[in-house]
């Protein structure tokens, strides 16, 4: 197995951009050109802050590429980390949706070796089924314990995993 | 989580601002307005200045404006705190809610402490007392709760309470508290007119919380890793809180955004019937003499209160199941 450069696509960052532009305007624009009051002056600087930090985690999507090695999964850029499959000791996978029937939503995978920073990547990454696969394959390999909700996720993205005894 | 939170927090502003809109579109629809009841009243009086006096009080209320003008100045408003003139009394909306708001959310969160904390306790019995004495009472007040109407409730206690326990009823202070600061006899002549206003409106919401605990954690008890535990030799109370409480408990969180807005609007009827100075008789006040400015206010208040609660419980069930849902259709 090869190694491959991943990384968010285009549209998908703009968006994010876009998102956080909206954000940034909606709760700043009233707090510069009103007389706010200051409770509600504390809430949507709250809510620049909240966008400013998605503002900023998108730029650092778009600076960074993402290598996946048969020994080791890279996130090449600023803040970025390395995760050694042989290693890994963490892995989560969650599932999102901001729909009441949680449809349409999105995976996140949170991976980590010993001592190393945790890498997080979303389902929008191109070869993201690849990356939760290599994981969980590693995870299996290094008797990881799972939660029931990243086992459950594993399994709705057709990714099998031997069934671990509950920790009870 | 970030991106999760960016969504949903985004999603609360053009909401927010579709709801004010709607209300005071809505409250504004039918003919006339607030000024007109108080003019027919003065021309059955045969008072001659009476048209002239509309006038006035339509320019006070700014009602010689435009719908949308009238909106986009009251939304300006709410930034600095100020939602314009009420016209019931010709004041300020600001002063006329304050006090309200804060006994109605002193009362609210009083019985959402009462739903929780008796719902939680009956709840996790009668899962765990299945088919016993325990489970047939806590179903059979359940099922009263659920069935007797809330005001009806509140005549029944209100007579027993002050026949049988003599306790003080109606308002939610003695009369002589009314009209003076917070001191510690105010403080328990307060915490005194609770208890039947949080019983009455706390029943019903406590009756269907019970239930869905109590289905939730009978699902989870007879699952294969509760099986697997007990013949491991683990405790009960071990074997109860590690997994299967953790599980159940998600409708608890859920039912934070339904909470809010359920027991606000949900209290009027027993607010009128024991004349407790709460925002629910007011809001109907306003509702029936269209004042629309107080009216929207309130409203406004509580799909902030919904919205909020919403978002915090669906944060907190992506922290504690972020799991993909059988049906759903799955990621990109």
């Amino acid at each position: 197995m090869s190694s491959a450069d991943l990384r968010y696509p285009r549209q998908t960052l703009w968006a994010d951009y876009m998102r956080a532009a909206a954000g940034v305007l909606l709760c700043g624009a009233p707090l510069v050109a009103l007389n706010v009051n200051r409770w509600l002056a504390l809430m949507l600087a709250a809510g620049v802050v909240l966008f400013g930090v998605f503002l900023v985690r998108t730029a650092l999507r778009q600076w960074t590429r993402y290598v996946l090695a048969p020994d080791t999964f890279c996130a090449d850029g600023p803040l970025g980390g390395i995760v050694e499959w042989a290693r890994l000791d963490r892995l989560t996978l969650s599932y999102y949706s901001t729909k009441r029937d949680r449809s349409a939503g999105w995976m996140q995978l949170s991976v980590g070796s010993a001592g190393g920073r945790t890498i997080k990547v979303d389902s929008a990454l191109e070869g993201f089924y690849d990356v939760a696969e290599r994981a969980a394959q590693a995870a299996e390999a290094n008797n990881v314990e799972m939660s029931a909700t990243t086992r459950a996720n594993l399994k709705s993205m057709g990714i099998s995993v031997a069934e671990q005894e509950e920790a009870v | 989580m970030l991106q999760y939170a960016v969504r949903r927090v985004l999603l609360m502003i053009p909401t927010l601002f579709v709801i004010s809109l709607l209300v005071y579109i809505i409250i504004d629809l039918p003919p006339g307005d607030c000024v007109t009841a108080q003019i027919d009243e003065l021309l059955s009086r045969g008072d001659p200045d009476a048209l002239k006096h509309a006038e006035e009080l339509r320019q006070l209320y700014g009602l010689n404006h435009p719908l949308m003008y009238r909106y986009f100045s009251w939304v300006a408003g709410i930034f600095h705190w100020d939602f314009g003139l009420s016209c019931q009394d010709t004041v300020p909306v600001r002063d006329l809610i304050g006090e309200r708001i804060v006994l109605t959310l002193i009362m609210e969160s009083a019985t959402i402490a009462f739903i929780w904390t008796v719902s939680f306790v009956i709840g996790v019995y009668a899962a765990t007392h299945q088919y016993k004495v325990g489970d047939y009472v806590a179903s059979f007040f359940g099922f009263i709760g659920l069935a007797v109407p809330n005001f009806l409730l509140a005549l029944v206690l209100l007579y027993v309470g002050k026949v049988y326990f003599g306790l003080s009823i109606g308002g939610l202070m003695d009369t002589e508290y009314m009209e003076k600061p917070m001191s510690w006899g105010k403080a328990l002549s307060i915490l005194q007119h609770l208890i039947i206003p949080v019983i009455v409106i706390g029943t019903s919401g406590t009756a269907g919380m019970i239930r869905r605990l109590r289905a939730n954690l009978l699902d989870e008890l007879q699952k294969q890793y509760v099986v697997t535990g007990r013949a491991k030799g683990l405790s009960e109370m071990r074997l109860l809180v590690k997994y299967p409480l953790r599980h159940a408990i998600n409708p608890f969180v859920a039912d934070i955004g339904h909470l809010l807005p359920e027991v606000i609007s949900g209290s009027v009827i027993v607010s009128v019937v024991l004349s407790l100075p709460t925002t629910g008789p007011m809001l109907l006040g306003a509702l029936k003499t269209q004042d629309v400015n107080l009216a929207a206010t309130f409203l406004l208040l509580v799909a902030v209160l919904t919205v909020i609660g919403m978002l915090v419980s669906d944060l907190l069930l992506a922290v504690l199941d972020p799991r993909i849902r059988f049906g759903a259709t799955g990621e990109k």
